[in-house]
Formats: structure tokens, C-alpha cells, sequence
């Protein structure tokens, strides 16, 4: 296949920006939806990178491609889910003070297990040994493909996101968002519910830095901080926190502008990418929360519109 | 023996500013019921203003502790007009004034890079005296933010529990709207608590970069430090915050020496407190009004 | 619409409180040595403000913890065993037919009125996270149940949100119908509600407690309690002061002259 026309820049950065879709879209239902405001996102992400590149590269395969990568990326999916699980627990019954705290200091503690264990993890250093599942030819096509994959993968978190929002599930998360000891009072098991809201949406969150992992092909402490939170949380904030399609349309317009247009496009000088375009990007992103959330506090998109869907599904 | 006085003079010494910085953001935090993430920059703002007036008007340190509280004060100040008072009265909840916070706290600390440089800065202060307490050495700027935590904490309690204004304090904490009617001007006793939190947590900044090196990140890496240490302490009273911050720094000192890498006892010390807080929180919620 | 037949009071469930206090920073709201509630099919709970009714409810449903004492639900009949709901998250008491409208307006302001029957409808194996298809299934299941209340209040546009302080107050009454209570406290259900509203919702209280469902209602509006009550429980400072039925209650001279003045009789 001829790739000429592709910019390998171009690549990268779109597999970013799809990555915090990604996270963006699982945050809504966390966010929009239930209101837990989780601030360990790259947490759960970085776990799922880690505990996926160490099978991955630890353990002597005795079969081949794609059955490492597949065991692999399913085991650094579990470990993210089950440390959603714990997460889930733990500030299942707190208010908005205990969710800061427990989901941030997992984070913390994700990134100090990982600068700790060098043995496993590489620790500051970092680790690499990680490659794509297959091999079709040149990097740039390994990279397209890997692209494509990862893009499937979103859009199949799309869609369930787009389902949560006309089942069940979703009337209940935005009920336990919107008056949880009211939602209790009608029988339901709020605690319980946030719980595996936190275990599912932790498992993806793990599944995509476990394809982040094979993009980057290394995996290094500096990758897990609290920038891909900081990247995902405006994404959603901008877009709309309430709705479907806010964490694609807010990503986009975020983190797609600044690390496509500005990085790549715009005729800037050499020297400003290496420290002044990261740190201005990241002090735009911390204004944009702050302005959005002062003025336009639903984002772009607005709050839902339960009175419309509901007329859809239901109405005559 | 030797292991117990090393940890105690180490963690009272070492982690004081830590304390100071607690102390700060809980006075808003009970004063104000904000979890204002953003003071983490505060304290790293403390850091920078030190460093700059100690580096550019070459003033020794003990000097240079005024200019940097009372800056990180304004700035802290400053702060509440331009964003946390505007929120309030558009009635922002509880959670978007958290990420409105973070959202400051990230423009402050990439704010910073930008107008002091990327490398990371040191304070230019001749080498500090060894005292030695317990036998072990002890830097003197170790025991000034000691001290200054003591007089700090001190000041503080009178203030609060004694002054004039103190007492409007607690009234407008307690209740905004009878404060008002009974003749408190709100908006000069809310501005003075942000500016006393800024100071302390300007403070602990300075004490911060003198004692290592100042860098963006200097806050930030303790803010979850000081938010365990006053939601653990309780923001009922400075007390307990003052006991727990500490019990923090000693128990941090420990395990270092225990466990000779100080990111294990962090992590020791994340857990026993998220655990410590899930088990109180489970009495809380009771309290739902339905 | 036929009166209510007293039906005899071990086959209806009751509440049983025993030696029950709660006190709000050192002042006592609450200190009821011993109480059943049920034995009639419809009672009144009055007292003036600050008696504690409101705090006794929801210590009851356990949403407000006890300092002391026990609240145990006797089921219907020989059927089941004692329950103790001071033992139980507030989460559990649905399930055991427990159910409490509230006193000040409590909606869901993101949810519609048809999403709020259908949540209060839905059965916890339709929330499950991987259910992601199950809503043409819950839709089945309820939507008749749900369309019977929706017509017989006549709600204006239950596919919008509820406006009114009165829709919303109804809202959160037809929710806890929806639950089929065994046990339904109201407290304060007609308060904001237009008066053929409140017909409407005194007929189906009626209904429900023929068909063998306790009901509590506490209610500032003293015409409610003497025409829907069989037994009233009059609440002073924290206590029930006296019991019995509408009729001697009405006419104790000392208790509506001191508590409830005279215009309410």
C-alpha cells in the first residue's frame, strides 16, 4: 500500500487524539452522567499500559503473533478493571472531597509503583521491547493500521456510551448523578452501581494504554502524568458533559487543534515546540476549564435531552 | 533509639512546611468548604517569589520570607475576585468549583514555566548552619520553618479564636447571611482569609525550595499531601490539622529511614490514609436528607 | 369509592418502635419510648411544627441514623420473620415494601416524569452495565402500569420534565406507588397540591389500604387526617403524647387549643 501521502506526524497525532476520545467518552459516564469527578484517569490508563507491557515483554511467548499481545492486552484490561473495582469501593460512599483524593492518590500511587519497580517496570528509565501484533511492511503502515484498530475500538466505546444513554443503565447513573438518596430511597443500590461503573470503565480506560503502549513501543514514568487527565476532563468539559457526543466533539476541538493544527501545521519556529508550545498548550487547557465551566458550564453541546429521547423511544 | 530521635527530629524538621502549607489550605477549606486545588500553586508561587527577591536583590533568606508570604497572599487574593468569587454567584456546585480549581492550579503552574524559565532554580543562600538536635544534624533553615510553623499555628489560634476579627470569621463561616445583617463586611473578612491562607502557603514554598530546588512542580507534588493531612486532621479545627500534619511528617521520616526509599513511604502513607477516610465516610451518609 | 374495611391488624405489616431517640447537636428531636404503627390501615401523625414527625420518618426508613433504641417492620401475617430496618441501608427498605414520599420537593431535575416511573419500576436486573439493549424489555414490563398513573393524574406532558412544585410533589408520591408499597409513610402529601389533585391521591391512599398496605400520613392539613385516618398519633417535642381515635382526638380541648389552634378545627 502506498502511504506517501500520509504524514507520519499526522498518524501520531490523530492516535492521540482518538486515545483521549476514548478516555473522554468512558469519563463522561463517570462524569456526566453518575457526577464522580475522577481524577485518576491516567491512573487506571497507565495501569493498563504497565501491566500489559510487562507480560508482554517479561514472559517467553510460545506461540505466536497475535496470541501474545491478545492475552496481554485482556490481562492489563482485568488489572485496570479490578483496580476500578477497588477505586469504585473506596469512594463509592464518599462525597466529592473523598473522590478527589481516592482517585488522585491512585494515580500517585500508580506512578510511584512504576518509578519503584524498576525491575519490572524499568522505572524511570522506562522499558521498551514492545511492538505491533503483526508486520505489514514499513512503520508508517504498522502505524496506519494500529490507527485503524484503535479507531474500531472507540467507535465501538461510541456506541455503547450512545446505548448506556437509551437503557436502563443510564437512567440510573443520571439519577444517582442527579439525586443520589433519592435514587437510594427507591430501592436502588447506588453504592454498588458506582462500584462496577468504576470496574468497567476502568477496564477500557486500561485497554487503551495498552494499544497507547504498543504505539509508543516504550513505556516511561514521564507518560503517566497528570496530563492525559488534565487532556481528557477539558475534551469532555468543552464539548458537554452531558452528552454523547460532547467528549468527541470537545476532544477534538481541544487536543485535535493543538496537537494536529499548532504541532504539526502551523509554520512556527523549531525552538517553540520543544518547551513553549507544550506549556502553552497546557495553560490554554486549564483557562478553557476555567471559562467554560464559569460561563458555558454544559459545554458546547448543552445538557441532555432526556424529553427528546424519551419522545423517540417511546412516544407515539 | 537512634531510629526514633532521627525520624522525630527528621519528620519535625523536614516536613514542617508541610504543616504550614495544612494549616493554609484548611483555614479556606473550613472557612470557605473549598477544595481549592489550585493552593498548591500557591505554595509553588511562594517557592518563586523567595527565590527571585533573594536571587535579584540579593537579600538573605530570613529576609526574603516577607516578600514571598505576602505575595503568594495577593496572588491567593487575587485568585478569589477574579475566579472564586465570580463562580460563587453564578452558584457553580461543589464539583465544577473542584475543577475550575484544577484548572487554575494547571494555568498558574504552566504560567510559572513561563515567566521563570523552563530549568529548575535554586535559592542563593550561603550554606545553612548544622545544629545538632538529639544528635542529628539540622539544618537552621529547617529549624526557622519549624519555628515559624509554631508561631505561625500560634497566631492563627489567636487570631481566630481571639481577634475581632476572628470572631466575624466564624460568624460569616457559620452563617453568611445573619453575619451580614449583623454588620460584617463579608467580602473584606473572606478576602483577609484568602490572603492569610496564600501566606502560609507562600511560607511553606519558601521553606520548600531553599531547603531542595524550585520548580513547577514543586506544589503540585505536595498537594495531595496536604489534602490527606486536612481532610484526615479534620477541618473542624487547626489542631487536629496541626497534629496530623506531624504525625505525617514524622511517619513520612520513618519509613524513609525504614524502607530507605521515600516514595514507598508515600505510598504507604496514601493508603493508611484513603483507608482511614473510607472507614469515617461510612458514617456520613446517613446524613442524606430524604 | 367504598370505605376502607378494617381488616385485623396482624395481617397488615406494622413498625415497631422501641425506646427511640435522636438529638441534633445536644437538643433531643426525637425520644419515642414505644410505638407500633399499622394497626389501623390508615393513620395520622400530627403535631406542630418541630415535634419531630418529619425526623421520626426518616429515622424510620433509615436515612437519618438512631442515637438509641430499634425499629423493627412486623410483615402481614404469619408470612416472614421481624425485620429490623434499623439494621438496614436505606437501600433495602424498597425491596421490603417500605416506601416514603418527602416532605419538601425532592425530583430528579435530568430525568423526565416517564423516566422517573420507569426507574422506580425497573428491577435491578435491567440496570446492569452490560443491559445495554434491555430498555424495549423494561418498556414492556411497566409502561402499562405506568401509562395507569400517568392518566389517572393526568400529568401534563409526561415526556417533559415536571415544572411545577405541585407536579413534582405529585411526581414523587406516584414513584413510591410504583414501588407497590407494603408500608407507605406520606409525610406531608397534599402540602402544595391543588385540591382535585389531592382528591385524586386520597382515593388511591384509600385503594391501597384496602387492599391490605399500611399507611402513615403525617399532614399539616388536619381536614385530611380526620376524613382519611382511623387512628391518629398526636406528637409534642420529640414524643407521642396521645393516640386514638379522630374523633377523641379532635375533641381534646387542651391538645387543638395548645398545639393546633383553633382555626384548624
Amino acid at each position: 500500500m502506498n502511504l506517501d501521502w500520509l504524514d507520519a506526524f499526522l498518524v501520531s497525532g490523530l492516535f492521540f487524539v482518538v486515545m483521549i476520545i476514548g478516555l473522554a467518552l468512558l469519563l463522561h459516564i463517570q462524569l456526566g452522567l453518575a457526577r464522580i469527578a475522577n481524577f485518576g484517569v491516567v491512573g487506571f490508563w497507565g495501569i493498563g499500559m504497565y501491566s500489559f507491557g510487562v507480560l508482554f515483554v517479561k514472559v517467553d511467548w510460545p506461540f505466536g503473533d497475535p496470541w501474545p499481545f491478545l492475552i496481554s492486552a485482556a490481562f492489563g484490561s482485568v488489572v485496570a478493571g479490578l483496580s476500578g473495582l477497588l477505586v469504585g469501593w473506596l469512594i463509592a460512599d464518599l462525597d466529592e472531597d473523598g473522590v478527589l483524593v481516592g482517585t488522585l492518590g491512585f494515580a500517585t500511587a500508580v506512578w510511584i509503583l512504576a518509578t519503584t519497580e524498576q525491575d519490572l517496570t524499568g522505572g524511570a528509565l522506562g522499558m521498551g521491547g514492545l511492538r505491533f501484533p503483526y508486520d505489514i511492511g514499513t512503520v508508517k503502515a504498522n502505524e496506519t493500521l494500529w490507527l485503524v484498530l484503535l479507531i474500531i475500538v472507540v467507535a465501538l466505546i461510541l456506541y455503547y456510551v450512545h446505548r448506556v444513554h437509551r437503557a436502563p443503565y443510564g437512567r440510573l447513573l443520571t439519577a444517582i448523578g442527579d439525586n443520589e438518596p433519592l435514587a437510594r430511597s427507591l430501592g436502588k443500590a447506588t453504592f454498588r452501581t458506582k462500584i462496577w461503573l468504576f470496574a468497567f470503565a476502568s477496564a477500557g480506560m486500561g485497554l487503551l494504554g495498552a494499544m497507547y503502549g504498543v504505539m509508543e513501543r516504550f513505556l516511561e514514568t514521564a507518560n503517566i502524568g497528570i496530563d492525559i487527565t488534565l487532556a481528557a476532563i477539558v475534551g469532555l468539559i468543552l464539548g458537554g458533559t452531558a452528552r454523547v457526543w460532547g467528549a468527541v466533539i470537545g476532544v477534538a476541538i481541544s487536543v485535535g487543534v493543538f496537537d494536529i493544527l499548532v504541532q504539526s501545521y502551523l509554520p512556527l519556529p523549531r525552538d517553540w515546540y520543544s518547551q513553549a508550545i507544550p506549556v502553552l498548550r497546557e495553560a490554554i487547557f486549564g483557562a478553557v476549564l476555567i471559562i467554560v465551566l464559569l460561563f458555558r458550564p454544559l459545554g458546547v453541546l448543552g445538557d441532555m435531552r432526556r424529553d427528546k429521547l424519551m419522545r423517540s423511544m417511546h412516544g407515539d | 533509639m537512634d531510629f526514633i530521635s532521627n525520624a522525630l527530629v527528621i519528620g519535625l524538621t523536614e516536613h514542617a512546611p508541610l504543616v504550614l502549607a495544612a494549616m493554609g489550605f484548611a483555614l479556606l477549606y473550613r472557612l470557605t468548604g473549598l477544595i481549592n486545588v489550585a493552593y498548591s500553586e500557591t505554595v509553588t508561587l511562594g517557592a518563586y517569589f523567595g527565590m527571585w527577591v533573594n536571587t535579584t536583590f540579593d537579600l538573605n533568606f530570613y529576609t526574603v520570607l516577607l516578600p514571598a508570604g505576602v505575595l503568594a497572599g495577593l496572588v491567593s487574593v487575587g485568585t478569589y475576585f477574579v475566579i472564586f468569587r465570580p463562580a460563587k454567584r453564578r452558584n457553580v456546585g461543589t464539583l465544577e468549583l473542584i475543577i475550575i480549581s484544577f484548572g487554575l492550579s494547571v494555568v498558574l503552574r504552566h504560567g510559572l514555566q513561563f515567566v521563570f524559565g523552563y530549568p529548575v532554580r535554586f535559592y542563593d543562600v550561603p550554606p545553612p548552619h548544622t545544629l545538632f538536635v538529639l544528635g542529628v544534624g539540622v539544618s537552621t533553615f529547617r529549624l526557622l520553618a519549624l519555628g515559624s510553623v509554631l508561631v505561625l499555628a500560634l497566631l492563627l489560634y489567636w487570631f481566630i479564636q481571639k481577634s475581632r476579627y476572628g470572631l466575624q470569621i466564624r460568624a460569616l463561616a457559620s452563617d453568611e447571611d445573619l453575619a451580614q445583617v449583623s454588620g460584617i463586611r463579608p467580602l473584606f473578612v473572606t478576602a483577609m482569609i484568602w490572603f492569610i491562607a496564600g501566606v502560609a502557603g507562600g511560607l511553606a514554598g519558601a521553606f520548600y525550595g531553599v531547603g531542595s530546588s524550585v520548580a513547577p512542580l514543586l506544589g503540585w507534588r505536595q498537594f495531595l499531601f496536604i489534602l490527606l493531612v486536612v481532610l484526615v486532621g479534620g477541618a473542624k479545627n487547626i489542631g487536629g490539622v496541626i497534629i496530623t500534619g506531624i504525625a505525617t511528617g514524622v511517619a513520612l521520616a520513618a519509613m524513609t529511614l525504614q524502607f530507605g526509599q521515600v516514595l514507598y513511604a508515600q505510598l504507604a502513607l496514601i493508603v493508611a490514609f484513603i483507608v482511614i477516610l473510607k472507614v469515617r465516610g461510612r458514617r456520613a451518609t446517613d446524613l442524606a436528607k430524604v | 369509592m367504598t370505605d376502607p374495611v378494617e381488616a385485623p391488624a396482624e395481617v397488615r405489616p406494622r413498625i415497631h418502635i422501641e425506646k427511640v431517640v435522636k438529638s441534633f447537636s445536644g437538643r433531643v428531636v426525637v425520644d419515642v419510648d414505644e410505638m407500633v404503627l399499622g394497626e389501623h390501615p390508615i393513620e395520622g401523625l400530627i403535631g406542630p411544627n418541630g415535634a419531630g414527625k418529619t425526623t421520626l420518618m426518616r429515622m424510620i426508613m433509615h436515612s437519618t441514623a438512631l442515637d438509641q433504641g430499634r425499629i423493627t417492620l412486623l410483615p402481614s401475617g404469619a408470612e416472614g420473620e421481624q425485620i429490623e430496618l434499623s439494621q438496614l441501608p436505606t437501600h433495602h427498605m424498597a425491596s421490603h415494601g417500605v416506601v416514603k414520599s418527602n416532605q419538601v420537593i425532592m425530583d430528579f431535575e435530568k430525568l423526565t416524569i416517564w423516566d422517573s416511573l420507569l426507574l422506580a419500576l425497573a428491577g435491578a436486573k435491567y440496570e446492569q452495565p452490560l443491559r445495554i439493549f434491555s430498555e424495549s424489555d423494561l418498556f414492556q414490563e411497566s409502561a402499562e402500569t405506568a401509562r395507569e398513573f400517568l392518566d389517572f393524574f393526568s400529568f401534563g406532558d409526561p415526556f417533559g420534565h415536571a415544572e411545577s412544585a405541585g407536579e413534582k410533589k405529585l411526581l414523587d408520591i406516584v414513584r413510591c406507588l410504583m414501588l407497590k408499597p407494603k408500608f407507605l409513610l406520606l409525610d406531608e402529601p397534599t402540602a402544595g397540591l391543588p385540591d382535585e389533585t389531592t382528591d385524586k391521591v386520597m382515593q388511591v391512599v384509600r385503594e391501597l389500604a384496602v387492599s391490605g398496605t399500611s399507611i402513615v400520613i403525617v399532614e399539616h392539613d388536619l381536614n385530611v387526617i380526620w376524613s382519611l385516618s382511623d387512628q391518629v398519633h398526636f406528637m409534642a417535642e420529640g414524643s407521642v403524647v396521645m393516640r386514638g381515635d379522630p374523633k377523641t382526638i379532635r375533641e381534646n380541648h387542651t391538645v387543638v387549643e395548645k398545639y393546633l389552634g383553633e382555626g384548624h378545627v
